[in-house]
């Protein structure tokens, strides 16, 4: 095979808008320099034109394929299938340029343009497809089909179960000694330390106990939940009788009723300096309170907070509970509540709705709020993902989907993400638990083609691409020089947009290849 | 076996697209002329940072699901019936006609030579995905006497095909998901809201349509951007009268959006945001306040803030004699009643599930609340009818993709393939 | 001094980048034909070379068109393409030529405003500031 550039332009689809010359572009085709032939043909989206093309690519010893006029995703798979298998074409030298998409349809009102600028675009593709470089993708085999799960929470165990259902070994990192039921294997009284390697082999550390051990896994889902003793603030700093919520769900639980009046307050910390309100306990709290005046309709129920939020069908449950005589207390964070201990218990509190300070007498005191797990902290650092600004795991590009982390192979569910009822945290565990099965499943990992390289001559180790990588593919070798690990190497090209000393080069994208199709675009006078 | 998925919404793409990744074959079936459900009517809510709207992500996997070989998609398209059978069901897709084929590349040339008063030939609505267009046969001349064809020597690509019929086909399936999604509350239900008699006075609906089209929030009657702007929370939402007790869950996160998406967008604009209970879904509550007190603006030397947050769901809205649109609105405590007045009104509207024919309803076994919200009545093990999005329950656009991915991610070989 | 036919080149990603371009134009948008296209894996590969090269080869002004910050689906690409972006805006400043040929914009692939609109900013400036004049001392 030669290095020569095989240009088929389809007639149809040029000439529909009636603005093409298809025979003055084919021309243009046949005089740039590379192009060892090129076709016409009525549609290239044809079993038999497909067949006729790739004879003539042969028989030409083309190396390369450039299909006019439309883009490459509007093009038939079975014609690049059949050119890599026939011609053993490599798939990165066949390119489509997209003429209808980029200069008729948009410019079709200033139709004398159409025709210059078609044949600018058109050479300035063949300047790029002439410039490009074979690559290869390869692939590297999972050597395990572990997920871990960090976290046992209800997020945690649903990932676990799903990517159990798939046929991976799920592993669940829980750092309490509660006795979990799940598939797989629990291991309690761990954390997570650090992790070295790349999706589809990721290597971790993980303290058991007081010893620590190695776990290799493929995918890895985060749902360290949220932690309840980390709720702090001034009332529960003030107040023996401050309990989080979950203890007076625990009582009905278990068929006991608190004595004497409570207050449900939506956060310990009304001025939400150190844990902000959070949304999700609203249901609980409902219930509870719900459930209280129903079984001793004497018992002073209060809900103290600065937003209702009662969301979706929660408001029915609002409405029950105003029903059964709860009493619902707004207050602004300016003006916060504040204990009082000298006469009883109470709490001072200013009631927006009515502009008057109250002085309620109460037993107990449970506060709604989740605050983030202190590990998330850790975990984010260990893992290289990032941390949202409510101290929770932020997941990465909605692109991705709602439970990605920007890190290949690693996802986030449940309250680690944002505080949120245990349903929807199960659903998310669920989710998250799909698409750790579905990577590991793979068993293999894909990698390369269009990666970043280093020139070792031209690098100063700044360090400024391993800071910039999203995905910590740039690396500080033996040599003393930076160099991309390819299995990690998303092509991006951050790393080659910002190396200050140009010596970093994307494939494919390299600076000569832009700057040579820009400036023959540029060319073109139109 | 292939699993059927009833609308094309945010759920039923995701829903579509997960099963499809899982290795099982899908027929989807939309009734609209284009995909994206609800999504495709909204608009992006960023201008420099994305604020996590979730509407792209309906859009994108649109614009997946025609390219993806595992799924079916029957555009408007709707079941005729579906009966059960041993393997699971055999349904009845009933294809309209609409007289465009998929050699449409959206250029528009048709809608611009149609000759139709208020055309017969549209583009696919919002943005959505495919962008093949459609002609409405009731509208076009073609089927009256003239026989025009106007439409068709403008096509690029020879797409118009006046020769469609509607078209039914049969599938058999294992698995049926339902996702029809919702309805937007129609705010002409509160005339006190005066939206449907001021044109000024409109739904956050069209209000993110006119944005999506226009790139800027702009009045309806003279196309100017507004300077003054009023956003009412919760219209029709938590309302006996209406029939809407529930809270309709999106409206505060989408409605706190749009506000920082139309003030951020024109510097000139003042907003005020009504509200009774700011809910902005798993967000922090705290956010929207911040960002409401940041917003100032300096006059003279000194600092003027831009956004007011009123706690109060106004009574009346009227059209002044001034041009402007005013609303009656109480402090807090009610002790006080003030007039305000504004260039535009927007209202916030909630939703109501979209019905389901009943014998399909009957057929998978439906039950529905007092609401209209369904639920499959047989929800053991594994289920053959799943249930999903705001159908079902309240939910914004992140939460129905994740439950759209929660309820797909069965393996291959539990499907009963 | 206008040019009746400016040269802009724009930088667009082949995600959200060319996919808000691929909704305008699949929804009847026209944009002025002097704009020309070249596509990139994201917004992060651009280098302020690219776009200095780009206007010493004729462009008139440039700009790069990524994904919304936060949604970009390299994650920190889009920033990074802004942070360049405004690195050769000042320094086109410094040597004194207009910073406002240089610009970066974020859109999402719902957006089928916002391209047209960008092209038709980015085609103004070019008319309005015209070729960039050479300095004495270059060639």
């Amino acid at each position: 095979m030669n290095r020569g550039t095989q240009v088929v332009i389809c007639r149809v689809c040029s000439e529909g808008a009636g603005l093409l010359d298809v025979d003055k572009l084919a021309r243009v085709a046949s005089d740039a320099p590379g192009v060892c032939s090129t076709v016409v043909v009525e549609r290239a989206c044809n079993k038999k034109t497909v067949l006729e093309i790739v004879d003539d690519a042969m028989a030409k010893e083309a190396d390369r394929l450039l299909v006019a006029p439309c883009s490459k995703k509007e093009i038939s798979p079975a014609l690049f299938q059949t050119y890599a298998k026939k011609a053993k074409m490599n798939e990165f030298l066949m390119e489509a340029v997209d003429i209808i998409g980029e200069v008729t349809l948009p410019h079709r009102d200033d139709p004398t343009r159409v025709q210059p600028k078609a044949e600018a675009k058109l050479r300035s593709a063949i300047v790029r497809i002439n410039m490009l470089e074979p690559l290869q993708r390869t692939e590297e085999r999972m050597r395990t089909s572990n997920v871990v799960v960090i976290g046992a929470g209800a997020a945690g165990i649903e990932a676990a179960s799903v990517a159990s259902a798939f046929g991976l070994h799920t592993v669940i990192i829980e750092k309490s000694e509660k006795k979990i039921d799940a598939p797989g294997v629990v291991m309690p009284k761990s954390r997570l330390i650090s992790a070295k390697g790349h999706a589809g082999n990721y290597i971790l550390t993980i303290e058991v106990g007081e010893k620590r051990e190695t776990l290799e896994c493929a995918a890895i889902v985060v749902a360290s939940g949220g932690d309840w003793r980390e709720a702090k603030g001034p009332i529960v700093d003030e107040l023996q009788v401050a309990k989080p919520l979950h203890h007076l769900e625990q009582e009905i639980g278990e068929g006991r009723l608190p004595g004497g009046a409570i207050i449900i307050l939506d956060t310990p910390d009304p001025k939400g300096i150190r844990t902000p309100a959070q949304d999700f306990m609203w249901e609980e709290a409902l219930h509870c309170a719900t459930h209280i005046r129903r079984k001793s309709p004497t018992t002073e129920v209060y809900l103290v907070f600065q937003e209702m939020r009662a969301m979706g069908l929660a408001e029915f449950d609002y409405k029950e509970a105003s029903e059964l005589g709860v009493k619902f207390i707004r207050y602004d964070s300016k003006k916060p509540p504040k204990v009082d201990t000298k006469n009883g218990t109470r709490l001072i509190v200013t009631d927006m709705a009515q502009e008057e300070t109250l002085s309620l007498a109460f037993d107990t005191l449970y506060y709604a709020s989740v605050a983030p797990n202190p590990d998330n902290a850790a975990i984010a650092v260990a893992l290289r993902i990032p941390i949202s600004s409510s101290g929770g795991i932020r997941r990465g590009s909605i692109q991705r989907g709602p439970v990605a982390t920007p890190r290949p192979g690693i996802f986030v569910c449940g309250t680690a993400k944002f505080p949120k009822s245990r349903e929807v945290a199960r659903l998310e565990g669920k989710a998250a638990g799909l698409m750790a099965a579905q990577f590991a499943a793979a068993g293999k990992w894909e990698f390369g083609g269009s990666v970043a390289e280093v020139t070792s001559d031209k690098c100063s180790a700044c360090l400024t691409c391993v800071r910039t990588c999203p995905y910590e593919a740039p690396f500080i070798g033996i040599a003393g020089k930076a160099e991309i690990a390819i299995q990690m190497c998303q092509g991006c090209g951050i790393c080659a947009g910002i190396c200050p000393s140009k010596a970093i080069e994307l494939h494919n994208y390299t600076d000569d290849q832009l700057s040579a199709e820009t400036a023959a675009y540029l060319g073109g006078d139109f | 076996m292939k699993v059927l998925v009833i609308g094309g919404g945010p759920a039923g793409l995701t829903a579509a697209g997960t099963l499809a990744s899982n290795g099982l074959e899908v027929a989807l079936v939309e009734r609209d002329y284009t995909l994206g459900g609800m999504a495709k009517e909204l608009t992006c809510k960023g201008i420099t940072e994305c604020r996590d709207c979730g509407v792209c992500f309906a859009i994108d996997r649109a614009a997946e699901a025609v390219r993806t070989p595992g799924i079916e998609v029957f555009l408007s398209s709707e079941i005729t019936s579906l009966e059960k059978t041993n393997e699971g069901f055999k349904a009845k897709i009933r294809s309209s006609a609409r007289f465009v084929t998929h050699n449409c590349i959206g250029c528009n040339n048709c809608v611009e030579v149609c000759p139709v008063e208020g055309k017969a030939i549209f583009a696919p609505s919002g943005s959505g995905q495919p962008r093949t267009y459609w002609i409405d046969r009731k509208r076009c001349l073609h089927f009256k006497k003239s026989k025009c064809e106007e439409c068709a020597k403008a096509c690029p690509t020879k797409a118009i095909d006046f020769s469609d019929r509607a078209k039914n086909v049969t599938r058999t399936v294992s698995k049926v998901v339902l996702a029809t999604g919702i309805e937007p509350f129609d705010a002409q239900e509160l005339p006190r809201l005066a939206c449907g008699t001021t044109s000024d006075v409109i739904s956050s609906v069209d209000a993110e349509r006119i944005i999506n089209e226009e790139g800027r929030l702009k009045r309806p009657s003279d196309g100017v951007v507004p300077k003054t702007v009023a956003m009412i929370q919760c219209v029709g939402s938590r309302n006996e009268k209406t029939g809407i007790g529930y809270c309709s869950k999106f409206c505060c996160k989408y409605g706190t959006k749009i506000a920082q998406l139309i003030m951020e967008g024109s510097p000139e604009m003042d907003l005020d945001f009504y509200f009774m209970d700011l809910r902005t879904l798993y967000e922090p509550q705290e956010d929207f306040k911040k960002w409401a007190v940041a917003m100032k603006r300096k006059v003279e030397k000194k600092k003027v803030p831009r956004v007011r947050l009123i706690r109060c769901m106004p009574s009346l809205a009227y059209p002044g004699e001034d041009g402007k649109i005013w609303l009656r609105s109480s402090g807090e405590t009610d002790a006080e009643v003030m007039e305000t007045p504004y260039d535009m009104v927007i209202l916030s509207v909630g939703m109501r599930p979209r019905g389901v024919p009943e014998d399909i309803a009957s057929r998978l076994g439906l039950a529905f609340d007092d609401n209209g919200f369904a639920r499959c009545q047989d929800e053991e093990g594994d289920p053959v009818v799943i249930v999903l999005g705001a159908m079902s329950e309240p939910m914004d656009i992140e939460e129905t993709v994740t439950r759209a991915m929660a309820a797909a991610a069965t393996p291959r070989k539990e499907a009963g393939e | 001094m206008a040019d009746a036919k400016p040269k802009i080149v724009g930088f667009c990603c082949e995600k959200h980048g060319t996919e808000s371009v691929d909704l305008a134009i699949r929804s009847g948008e026209q944009y002025d034909a002097s704009v020309r296209l070249v596509t990139v894996p994201c917004t992060g590969r651009v280098d302020g070379l690219h776009i200095l090269k780009a206007l010493e080869d004729g462009a008139d002004a440039v700009f790069v068109l990524g994904c919304l910050e936060k949604n970009c689906y390299y994650d920190t690409g889009s920033i990074e393409g802004r942070k360049r972006v405004e690195y050769v805006r000042t320094m086109l400043s410094e040597v004194g030529i207009e910073p406002e040929r240089v610009e970066m914009f974020n859109a999402s692939s719902t957006m089928v405003w916002k391209f047209p609109e960008i092209a038709s900013t980015m085609s103004q400036t070019a008319r309005r500031l015209g070729p960039i004049e050479p300095r004495g001392d270059t060639k």
